[in-house]
This record gives structure tokens, C-alpha cells and sequence, in this order.
């Protein structure tokens, strides 16, 4: 049987070279904080204390309600940006999905409530409209913005009041997102490196298991038990490491490199599971938590 | 011995066959169809409402039977169309049901425009929460078709680009899925403001 060298070669470059797909960047600003008053319509005074109501509203909550007010849209439709917005900041929780974006354009005078599917429930369109069209709008159209505004954010806040709640878990998790970073995590895979180099050098199994086990494990623990998935990408790699060991030997008298050779092909795979795991190490700023929105909610001009 | 070295390096690229190309198409193509989903579910919002609209404008315009049914039949059309999952896959069919929903929204259009004669009905509690509901969904069509869009844009760049389409053509066969094309002046949803 005669082995076709061409084939092979050619699923070679198929499975190693592969090209990294990326998706256009959107023109939503930058998410400062829940206040977000790009147009200059609130005063500081009324901006700090709404942030605080909606961060209290989050804690309570889990809720997400955030503000961004523009001065113009540049001849876009209202519907079209928000939604953009609403893709690029993730306001809500991931499982949830109960973020609410409240969007004021200043120059074409346009209000768009952008509603998370998670809260379409207590917060419909219809109500959605009357919000904007009873509470926002009149107070907007006598000069009063930050009644306007702020009026408007609470009555958001009553509706969705009722829907969610936060529990001791999402507390806990609320906290942790901001507080963990790598530092853990490359402690860990130090040490595991140097475990399975001093393994390796005993005897090749010995530096197989070696890598196979402390790699994973130094991810799970540094960085979450999710990464336990790609900790078996890793015995996969510490696998094809056994293999390549194999074919060392075959070319090379010496045994005992093939042990750290084991090791060094689980920990590229780790990192890269690492470096895409990882949560943002985050002090104090504020962030979407991953909720989706489907084009709900209400706009109209005031 | 060349044999065993050759087979244990087959072995080799066999585990990491994941990398690329096989299990990226197939994802992409289900991520197409779970946002034509989202698109049929949008669509057929939009077909709930309507049998209220009809009913609240019958009750103040009378006289305009032949717009009413117009609408009530351009729906009847579009709900007799029979869905499958193959409509992705076949152009024809797709543009056929885009040419239903682009008939019900016309209809849907020249209703709300006849609907503005009549004061009465324009200060109906019923028929303003109607007009706001009918613009949440035709803006959730939107984005879903958008989104759907974007899918299919992904999914037939990943089936055609080079390391993939050979693993197309040698293994899985997924065939090029049709986008939304954007209708003739229809940009913007049917919107009327009192």
C-alpha cells in the first residue's frame, strides 16, 4: 500500500493553518458608566445622583438601566444606532438578559427606550412608549431636562422593579468579576511547569502525566472551574506530546528530553484557553454583563 | 518503521483536526439557522397582530373594506406559505416569502395611512397601543433580518475561504445560504405620526 505523501501534506496545512475570523467594529461610544451624558444635558449634581440610584438598582436587582444621551445622530435612524449600542455594551446579565438602555438624541430631539429581552415582560413596548410619551417628553419639552430624565429612569425603575431579584450567588459573582485578575493563574503555571520539567527528567511517562494533570488544574483553579473543558484540550496535547516524544526517540538516543517535551505541549494549549477564558480583572468600573436585546422597545420626539 | 511513523503523525494531526475549518462551518451554518428562527418568530409577531388591527379599524372605518381586505388577505397568504428549514437553502423560496412579507407590509402601510382620516380612531386607546406594538415588531423584523444576514455572511465566507473550502468540498457539502435583499424604497418600517 503505496502512502500518498501529497495527501498528507495537504491535510497538514488544512489543519494547521487556519484563518482567524473577525467581525466589524460598531460605532457605539465608549461605556463610561451607567450615566453615560455625551450631549452635556444633565447636570453634575443630577448625573452623580442617578448613577447611584441605578447602581443600587443593579445591587438590588441585578437589573442593568443605563443612560446615553448624544448630540446628534448623524443621520442615522434611532433604531438602527440603538441597537448597535445595545450589541456593543451588553447591558444586562448574560443569563438574564434584563438590561433597559435609555437613549436621548439631542439634536434631532429623539427618546428611544431599548428594552432587554429578558425584561419585555414588565417592560413592553407599550408601556415602554408611554413611559417616554407621558413622563419624558412633556417635562423635556418645557426645558426641565433633569426632571425629564431622571422621571423618566424611575419610572423605568418601578416597572422592572418586581422581576428580578439578587441573590447571595449573583452578589458574590458581582464582586469576583471585579476583584480577579491573572496573577493567580501564572503563579500556578509556574509551578506547574516546573513540576513537570522535574518529572520529565526522571522518566517520560512520569513528565507526561505530569504536564497533563498540573496544567489543567493550575487553570481551573486560577482562573474557574470552566476552563476544566480546555484542561482535557490539554491531555489532548499532552497525548500528541507523547507522540512527538515517540518520534524523539526514534531520532535522538536520549530519553529523558521527552518528558519535558510532554509538558511543553500542554501548557501553549492551556494559555490560549486562559488568555480566552479569563474575566476582565476590572477595579471599579462598570460593565455590560453580556444581555441580549432583540430591537424592543419604544422611540418618539419630543 | 516508516509506515509507524507516518501513521502515529496522522494520528497526531487526527486530534487536532478541530482546529480548523470542520467544526467552524458547522457551527456557522447553525448559527444561520437558529437566526432565520429568530427571523420566522419576528415575522409571525407581526402576523398575531394584525386580526386586532383589522377588528379595532373596522369599528371606526367602515367605508374602507377594501383596504381591510386587502390586509386580512395579504396575511392569509403569507401564513399559507409552508415554512421549512430549507427555505435557508433555496433562493426561490426565499424570495418568495420575502415577496408575502413585503406584500403584507404594503398593505399593512396604506392601512395605516387610510387609519389617519379618521380622528376618532386615532384616539382609540386600543388602536395607539396596537400602533406601538406594530412598530416594536417591525423593528424586531429588522434587526433579526440584520442579524440573520450577518450569519449567513459569516457562514458563506468560512465555507469559501481556502483552508475550508477544501474541507467543504472533500467532507461535509453545506451549500451557500441566500441573504435578505434590502426591498425597493421599504427602508424604514410603515410609520405614521398623529
Amino acid at each position: 500500500m503505496r502512502f500518498n505523501a501529497f495527501k498528507l501534506l495537504l491535510l497538514f496545512i488544512i489543519t494547521f493553518v487556519c484563518p482567524a475570523q473577525h467581525v466589524s467594529a460598531l460605532e457605539a461610544p465608549p461605556l463610561k458608566g451607567r450615566i453615560n451624558d455625551y450631549a452635556g444635558m444633565l447636570s453634575p449634581a443630577t448625573a452623580r445622583s442617578l448613577e447611584q440610584k441605578l447602581a443600587a438598582f443593579e445591587n438590588e436587582t441585578t437589573n442593568q438601566v443605563v443612560l446615553l444621551t448624544i448630540p446628534s445622530l448623524e443621520g442615522d435612524v434611532i433604531e438602527s444606532y440603538a441597537i448597535r449600542v445595545a450589541e456593543a455594551w451588553k447591558i444586562g446579565q448574560k443569563d438574564k438578559s434584563n438590561g433597559v438602555i435609555l437613549i436621548l438624541a439631542k439634536k434631532e430631539r429623539k427618546i428611544r427606550i431599548e428594552v432587554g429581552t429578558g425584561l419585555q415582560g414588565v417592560l413592553p413596548d407599550i408601556t415602554a412608549g408611554q413611559i417616554i410619551r407621558n413622563v419624558i417628553a412633556p417635562e423635556l419639552r418645557a426645558g426641565n431636562i433633569d426632571q425629564g430624565i431622571s422621571a423618566g429612569l424611575g419610572a423605568i425603575i418601578g416597572a422592572t422593579k418586581g422581576e428580578f431579584k439578587a441573590t447571595a450567588a449573583d452578589k458574590k459573582a458581582a464582586k469576583k468579576k471585579k476583584g480577579s485578575g491573572y496573577g493567580l493563574f501564572i503563579i500556578l503555571l509556574l509551578a506547574a511547569i516546573v513540576i513537570t520539567a522535574v518529572a520529565g527528567s526522571s522518566s517520560r511517562t512520569a513528565g507526561i502525566l505530569a504536564g497533563g494533570v498540573s496544567l489543567p488544574a493550575a487553570a481551573g483553579i486560577g482562573l474557574g472551574a470552566v476552563l476544566w473543558k480546555l484542561g482535557a484540550l490539554a491531555l489532548l496535547g499532552a497525548a500528541a506530546g507523547f507522540l512527538i516524544s515517540l518520534l524523539m526517540r526514534l531520532f535522538h538516543a536520549g530519553g529523558g528530553g521527552g518528558g519535558s517535551y510532554g509538558g511543553g505541549w500542554g501548557g501553549p494549549t492551556i494559555f490560549y484557553g486562559g488568555g480566552g477564558g479569563g474575566s476582565s480583572s476590572s477595579d471599579d468600573s462598570f460593565s455590560g454583563g453580556g444581555g441580549d436585546f432583540d430591537g424592543g422597545g419604544s422611540s418618539d420626539d419630543w | 518503521m516508516r509506515h509507524l511513523l507516518l501513521s502515529i503523525l496522522g494520528l497526531l494531526l487526527l486530534s487536532t483536526l478541530s482546529g480548523c475549518g470542520y467544526n467552524t462551518m458547522q457551527a456557522n451554518e447553525e448559527a444561520v439557522i437558529a437566526a432565520w428562527g429568530n427571523v420566522e418568530s419576528s415575522y409571525q409577531r407581526r402576523n398575531d397582530l394584525i386580526p386586532n388591527l383589522v377588528e379595532v379599524v373596522k369599528g371606526y372605518a367602515k367605508h374602507e373594506a377594501d383596504t381591510l381586505k386587502a390586509v386580512t388577505e395579504a396575511r392569509a397568504k403569507v401564513g399559507s406559505m409552508q415554512l421549512s428549514k430549507e427555505v435557508i437553502n433555496d433562493p426561490a423560496a426565499l424570495t418568495r416569502f420575502q415577496q408575502n412579507q413585503g406584500e403584507l407590509s404594503s398593505a399593512l402601510s396604506r392601512l395605516m395611512v387610510v387609519a389617519e382620516k379618521y380622528p376618532d380612531l386615532k384616539a382609540n386607546q386600543n388602536f395607539l397601543d396596537l400602533q406601538k406594538q406594530l412598530e416594536g415588531t417591525e423593528n424586531r423584523i429588522n434587526v433579526a433580518r440584520e442579524r440573520y444576514n450577518k450569519t449567513v455572511q459569516t457562514f458563506n465566507t468560512s465555507i469559501r475561504t481556502f483552508p475550508n473550502s477544501m474541507t467543504n468540498s472533500l467532507l461535509l457539502h453545506l451549500k451557500r445560504k441566500e441573504p435578505f435583499k434590502a426591498e425597493e424604497g421599504a427602508k424604514t418600517a410603515p410609520k405614521v405620526k398623529f
